[in-house]
């Protein structure tokens, strides 16, 4: 044995904790696969085609999905006006305060969901100035699909922001900084430059954002139980008809996670390699 | 015209400090220094991008310390040529363009002309750089900031696209200003150099002015200088020797007669250096080497013993060991054939007064 090598034991004893570990955290990894994958595929197989099937014959299951739908769109579609430049903003200047705004943007997704339903409640409830004044002015919010699509925000907004500025963030500020230097005012050389390097990550995000949207249900069910959304409804005919009742609701709720899950894997599988 | 007073700016924990320095119109200014010394940080500042703290910056008489990087009416190329990935080359050149016959005819005389119809991501980093180059011209910007735009091209593409900029520079009486790591590629280019350390402009003036008469022993090595010695100023005289009758004409400071001792070695020089603890700057091509006691009239006469010699093709560096200090020349290698130089060899290394500079 040459002076400074390892004993041929300890590289033995080295090898074989390597595969004690290997096997424990592919077991590992097997086991939380299977537990995040399994009760979905046993839902949709359970009541996936019944689901389907009644789409045709239930007014309200379709009613909730259009509302579901519509409601999680208009959120979406606010959550990127509003949190397009936020997020550029926090991904591309250092301002005093940027630490403060960034906690107050994860606050909705850490706290309870219902407790975010009680704060929203607070701020636009009958009695509060703003929802005093909203109603005044022949808007209501509380128990309308205006309240869902506040819970929405409230909810899923963070996510879009956050995936937004990283998607700002990947985009080497120099592109724009050369821009600027060709000629282009700032707002053109983002329109022109970032904004079209960075499209696939907002895109990704705002899908995220309205998926997290359409299954929202702590929040809406404190500020809007009706009309219902297609979460709620499955809430409702669980505790009122049972499992049996409820299913078919699930399960279509389940299949139509699907479509923004297909996107994502559409967007990410595009954007593997671009450089940026 | 490009003129800097007193500039200072911050980039993340980057600090440039109190730069000054001018590049008069139509002029070549060449920026040298090690690598984070904040020459791109420099140029960023210059176009705005970078926002100065304190400071003023002039351009073509302007003031433009705190106007838009859009309205500078510059041009800038970045080291990594930052092509917008989204567009196609021609798109990219024609991004700025003043209109489509000058981006054309940009784009024939940097040779990008071919690759108009490639993808950018499809570019090579050399392919890159002239499609750059082409985009910013293409501008047609009274000043132009290029960021080391040669470094990814090939020697023989090198050649003529630096060709090509300085014609360009020439032609449209342009005011540029270039971040490089060549020295060679600085004295070629450049009217003015700028030598930046540690987010300082440490000198500035004419190329052949900062090489030859480097501003502190630190300069003169990062410059490449290959005798850098430490020692003694001694002022022998105040005034010119007294060569005629009368011996009342005042004489200038700069031509008083100084010694120089350095362990064993005792030079003599010309200039104006305080007395006391100083250092000598000899440029390797200065040092003539002899096989026996030079005649002439240089002033510096050392006899050592070759300990080293390497030869770089046409050039041939040789190490004389002079009573333990080593003393490097450069001379052509066909001189070094003729004198027969080896190692072991006892020779003269000899060098004027002039050719001492002190810092």
């Amino acid at each position: 044995m040459s002076a400074g090598a390892e004993p041929l034991t300890t590289v033995q004893s080295s090898r074989s904790a390597h595969r004690v570990l290997a096997v424990f955290a592919a077991l590992a990894s097997s086991l939380l696969l299977l537990f995040l994958a399994v009760p979905i595929g046993k839902l949709i197989g359970a009541g996936g085609v019944a689901g389907v099937r009644q789409l045709a014959s239930d007014a309200e299951l379709r009613g909730a999905l259009a509302l579901t739908t519509v409601t999680a769109t208009a959120a979406t579609l606010l959550g990127v006006l509003g949190g397009t430049p936020l997020a550029y903003l926090l991904a591309r200047r250092d301002f005093r305060g940027r630490a403060v705004v960034s906690a107050v943007l994860d606050l909705p997704l850490l706290i309870p969901h219902p407790v975010a339903g009680i704060a929203l409640l607070l701020l636009l409830g009958r009695e509060s100035a703003l929802g005093g004044a909203l109603l005044s002015a022949g808007l209501r919010v509380v128990g309308t699909p205006l309240g869902i699509v506040a819970a929405m925000l409230f909810v899923a907004a963070p996510l879009f922001i956050s995936g937004a500025r990283e998607a700002f963030a990947r985009v080497n500020p120099r592109y724009e900084a050369v821009a600027r230097t060709l000629g282009d005012p700032p707002l053109r050389a983002f329109l022109r430059i970032t904004l079209p390097l960075s499209q696939r990550g907002l895109i990704a995000s705002a899908v995220v954002m309205w998926a997290r949207a359409v299954s929202e249900f702590g929040a809406i069910v404190v500020l809007t139980y009706n009309p219902k959304v297609a979460s709620v409804l499955s809430y409702d005919r669980f505790t009122s008809f049972g499992l049996r009742e409820a299913l078919p609701v699930a399960a279509v709720l389940a299949v139509l996670a699907l479509i923004p899950l297909t996107a994502l894997r559409t967007l990410r599988g595009a954007d593997d390699g671009a450089p940026q | 015209m490009i003129e800097c007073r007193s500039l200072s700016a911050r980039h993340g924990s980057f600090q440039l400090t109190d730069v000054s320095f001018t590049v008069p119109t139509g002029q070549y200014g060449v920026v040298i220094g090690p690598a984070g010394s904040g020459k791109t940080t420099l140029l960023e500042t210059i176009a705005g991008i970078v926002p100065a703290v304190s400071g003023s910056l002039r351009m073509h008489g302007r003031d433009v310390t705190s106007i838009a990087p859009e309205a500078r009416g510059l041009g800038l190329v970045y080291q990594h040529a930052f092509l917008f990935p989204h567009l196609s080359v021609a798109a990219n050149i024609a991004y700025g363009a003043t209109s489509a016959e000058v981006s054309e005819a940009v784009a024939r005389r940097f040779g990008a002309d071919a690759l108009t119809n490639r993808p950018v991501r499809a570019l090579s980093g050399g392919e890159r750089q002239l499609v750059a180059l082409a985009r910013a011209f293409a501008r047609r910007p009274p000043v132009i900031l290029l960021d080391e735009p040669f470094s990814a091209l090939d020697p023989r593409r090198r050649l003529h696209v630096r060709r090509e900029v300085r014609a360009l520079h020439r032609e449209w009486e342009l005011t540029t200003l270039q971040v490089t790591h060549d020295f060679t590629e600085a004295g070629l280019l450049g009217d003015v150099a700028v030598l930046l350390d540690g987010g300082r402009a440490l000198q500035s003036g004419a190329p052949d002015e900062v090489f030859r008469r480097p501003a502190s022993p630190y300069i003169a090595e990062f410059l490449g200088a290959e005798n850098v010695l430490a020692g003694t100023v001694r002022v022998l005289e105040d005034r010119a020797p007294n060569w005629m009758a009368g011996d009342s004409l005042p004489v200038a400071q700069e031509h008083r007669a100084i010694e120089f001792t350095a362990g064993p070695l005792t030079l003599y020089t010309v200039g104006d250096f305080p007395a006391g603890d100083g250092h000598a700057v000899i440029r390797a091509e200065e040092i003539v080497l002899s096989l026996e006691a030079p005649s002439g009239s240089a002033r510096n006469r050392f006899l050592g013993v070759v300990s080293e010699l390497a030869t770089l093709g046409a050039l041939t560096r040789v190490t004389v060991d002079v009573d333990g200090v080593p003393l490097v020349a450069s001379l052509t290698t066909r001189s070094a054939k003729e004198l027969s130089l080896m190692v072991g060899l006892r020779v003269t290394a000899s060098f004027k007064a002039m050719a001492v500079h002190l810092c």
